[in-house]
């Protein structure tokens, strides 16, 4: 089989951009299994959306003159010809200057990307894989559309976080016949930003849970005081959250702000959260169909992590992980992600469902939403999506 | 309805009273721990201030540590603290007050605490950090030793010993060293040693399997000596140890620095593949503009990067060889690599040291020292931190001696690795 080939879409390509860790990977080769592994795909075209100060892709398409730059998706994708003339397209929008709605969405061109990427499949009468960085789009239709579209012209399409994919300490997943009671993931951001790293990382974590997924019904998005108001009640049903789920999380912690000066390690009281705090605290509450309950509160200055903790029915003991994603260079994080791209396109196979990434997105908006509305609680219909997980567990492990 | 940040406190402060989240401040810890009374617990510490191994480590056994997903409160209590040194950040008379302890002029009179009698169920020692003398072989000169002849000599006296825990190498000398691990058996009491290194957590979960024949080993770390060279030996010694018929001792051992190292690269006094395999299981990268990732083990930056490269070559008596490679400059982790027989590639891991201030590695090791203390067992021989002390002593002779081969009968250390794995993996 020949190397497949491959084009990179991107909003921009500057230092520690998502551009750079994943489209560098592609170019240099990364560590992997007791290797430095050279991905088996040429990196043959890139279009870079905003390409001024601090850009990296002339720099990169220098040293490596197999990777040509183009002014346009199309002639990306087509490699300058009339057809499509690549396996494989990586499409990452993240990074650069696009503005924000009234609701604070950044607006990445992510949706916009993907229908110029698709105009040339259709044209070409041939598709080719798709991997798409963090949620689909900042609105929901869209995100649909897209996923719709790839189902229509039957392209193998991934997207999302790379959370998902990456260690985690300890190395567990639920067992596919557990029933999950409720969960709870603690972590670091804001809404439409770091919060799809742990909605994503959650929904990685019950996609397993007995009858795979069924989707949500409801949230509702708490912002400030009423965040903290719901970490102070101990149960869901008191407006809060299992409290032991929440303490698991922290103890799963390999970054939580010691709330005392002078020690380097202790576990905080609920009175020393509001202080360590930097800016203000995000609780998301999910009601999924099957009744499972969801807590993903993000208290960016107590801790500098991802953690999940989930009560398993019958189970006495709840089980917690770190999710852990570490920002040394060269941000090895994102090394699974980029593997599980190399699979899709030598396979031709989705890696891990398409419907985890639709489902976060809308998780995402609607915590956009429900904020707009004064952080009221919303119905989901149109997120009970079903699906089912891989097999086999995708985090890295080895 | 939202609550203002003041009823947020009022709120917690009842919510907390029921809630499983701890009060620190209230030393009441043992009441959750049912009738058995606490093990009580000496501490004797070169110094206690911010992040000093004392204060990371000494404070998990006041306040307690995560472990397994849960803020685990050993059922022991410190009853006593000696500091061999009070800088302006002591923190040692802030922390008795607190938790309810003294802090004693002797070490003597730390493990009777305050009677004629040795008082104490266990002694913990944490002998880092501080200001001590350097010899010209560049150790710290660290008053473990001494300190250990002063615990002993509480036991000989008062007819009993207690379980002691000995924080990272046992001395900077070998013979001294010998002398702790034989009068702990002489004294017969429960002797544990070493580095958070062998208990931390490990990418990917590797363990070698016990009794598989190791034909190659490499370890490689970042980090100053004798500090970081003494972690990156033990953490070779806890993997090694598990090869078929155990840990048989050393023959010689070369240490080597600059140049020599590199020329020693291509002379292939270590084997390829496991360069490569150890080099993969880094996280840290140095150099590379804009931070690619890099292929170190066959792109040439790593001999620009590393300006002052060590390795240390260790030859076992059942023919092992091993080596050690402190990259400073390129890396920023420790890992290892082994070819081990019947297995098509090397077996490598990294030792997962998280972040300052949390340290969590640490919390990995107190929970080993708890078990000791606990069960009456040490859960891993002393003969691998009397190996890894030993082995560093003498490979800086040879560093001094300008990178002779040494033939070490002193390192003539014969034991066997516990049976189950000790790492950390829940």
């Amino acid at each position: 089989m020949p190397r497949p080939k491959i084009a990179a879409i991107v909003t921009e390509y500057s230092p520690n951009s998502h551009a750079q860790h994943i489209v560098d990977r592609f170019l240099w080769g990364y560590s992997w299994r007791g290797h430095h592994h050279l991905p088996p795909v040429d990196l043959v075209s890139i279009y870079v959306d905003q390409a001024d100060e601090g850009d990296l892709s002339r720099d990169r398409a220098t040293r490596f003159p197999a990777m040509r730059i183009y002014p346009s998706i199309a002639e990306a994708l087509t490699c300058g010809g009339e057809d499509l003339a690549v396996d494989g397209v990586v499409l990452i929008g993240e990074h650069g200057r696009y503005p924000l709605n009234e609701k604070g969405q950044r607006l990445y061109p992510r949706y916009e990307f993907f229908m110029q990427i698709v105009e040339v499949f259709r044209r070409s009468g041939r598709s080719a894989p798709l991997f798409s960085d963090k949620h689909l789009s900042w609105k929901w239709e869209w995100a649909k559309e897209m996923v719709d579209v790839s189902k229509e012209l039957g392209f193998a399409f991934i997207a999302g976080s790379s959370t998902p994919l990456n260690r985690r300490f300890p190395p567990v997943e639920i067992p596919r016949d557990a029933k999950v009671e409720e969960i709870v993931c603690v972590a670091t951001g804001d809404a439409d930003s770091y919060d799809i790293h742990a909605l994503e990382a959650m929904q990685s974590m019950v996609e397993r849970r007995r009858g795979g997924e069924t989707g949500v019904v409801a949230m509702q998005a708490l912002r400030g005081d009423a965040a903290l108001e719901c970490l102070a009640r101990d149960s869901w049903e008191s407006g809060g959250l299992d409290r032991e789920l929440f303490e698991a999380c922290l103890c799963r912690s390999h970054m939580l702000m010691p709330p005392r000066e002078g020690f380097n390690h202790i576990l905080p009281r609920l009175e020393d959260i509001p202080r360590l705090l930097d800016g203000s605290a995000l609780a998301y509450r999910f009601e999924y169909a099957d009744g499972m309950k969801a807590t993903m509160i993000l208290v960016e200055g107590l801790v500098h992590d991802r953690t999940f903790a989930a009560r398993l029915k019958g189970q006495p003991e709840p089980i917690s992980l770190l999710m852990s994603i570490d920002s040394f260079n060269p941000r090895n994080f994102f090394t699974p992600q980029v593997n599980a791209m190399e699979q899709m396109f030598l396979t031709g196979r989705p890696t891990f469902p398409i419907e985890r990434t639709l489902l976060t997105t809308g998780l995402t908006a609607a915590g956009v939403e429900s904020l707009w509305l004064g952080q009221k609680r919303i119905e989901t219909p149109h997120l009970a999506i079903r699906y089912q997980p891989t097999e086999e567990s995708t985090f890295w492990r080895n | 309805m939202t609550l203002s940040r003041r009823d947020f406190l009022k709120a917690t402060s009842a919510a907390a009273l029921a809630s499983p989240l701890i009060d620190i401040s209230a030393n009441k810890l043992e009441a959750a721990q049912g009738d058995a009374p606490p093990k009580r617990v000496a501490i004797v510490a070169t110094i206690w201030r911010y992040l000093s191994h004392a204060q990371h480590m000494g404070d998990r056994l006041l306040v307690g540590y995560p472990f397994e997903g849960k803020w685990r409160h050993p059922n022991v209590k410190v009853v006593s603290l000696y500091v061999d040194q009070k800088g302006k950040r002591d923190q040692s008379a802030a922390r008795a007050e607190e938790f309810g302890f003294k802090v004693y002029p002797t070490i003597a009179e730390t493990l009777r605490a305050g009677s004629d009698k040795l008082a104490v169920d266990a002694v913990v020692v944490i002998g880092e950090h501080g200001n001590y003398p350097r010899n010209e072989k560049g150790q710290k000169l660290y008053p473990r030793y001494e300190f250990f002849k002063e615990i002993t000599e509480v036991f000989q006296k008062d007819g009993r010993a207690v379980p002691v825990f000995n924080d990272k190498h046992l001395s900077y000398s070998w013979r001294k060293a010998k002398e702790m691990v034989e009068t702990s058996k002489r004294l017969d009491f429960p002797f544990l040693a070493g580095s958070s290194l062998p208990v931390t957590w490990r990418f990917p979960e590797m363990e070698l399997p016990l009794e598989s024949e190791i034909e190659e080993a490499l370890v490689m770390g970042v980090g100053s000596s004798d500090a970081m060279d003494y972690h990156t030996l033990e953490a070779m010694q806890c993997m090694i140890e598990r090869r078929k018929g155990g840990e048989t001792g050393v023959k010689s051992v070369q240490a080597l620095h600059g140049d020599a190292v590199w020329k020693a690269g291509r002379d292939r006094r270590w084997s390829h593949d496991l360069f490569e395999a150890a080099l993969s299981r880094v996280d840290t990268q140095y150099g590379g503009e804009n931070a690619h990732p890099q292929d170190f083990a066959n792109n040439g930056e790593l001999q620009r990067l590393v300006k002052d490269p060590t390795a240390y070559f260790i030859e076992h008596n059942d023919g092992l060889r091993t080596t050690l490679l402190m990259l400073n400059g390129a890396i920023g982790d420790y890992t290892f690599a082994a070819r081990v027989k019947g297995m098509s590639e090397p077996q490598s891991t990294q030792f997962m040291l998280p972040r300052v201030p949390n340290v969590t590695y640490s919390a990995c090791l107190v929970n080993k020292i708890v078990e000791m203390i606990e069960t009456g067992k040490a859960p891993y021989p002393v003969e691998r931190t009397q190996m890894a002390s030993a082995l560093l002593d003498r490979c800086l002779d040879s560093k001094l001696s300008g990178g002779e081969r040494l033939d070490t009968p002193e390192l003539n250390i014969r034991y066997r690795a516990p049976a189950t794995s000790q790492f950390c993996k829940t």
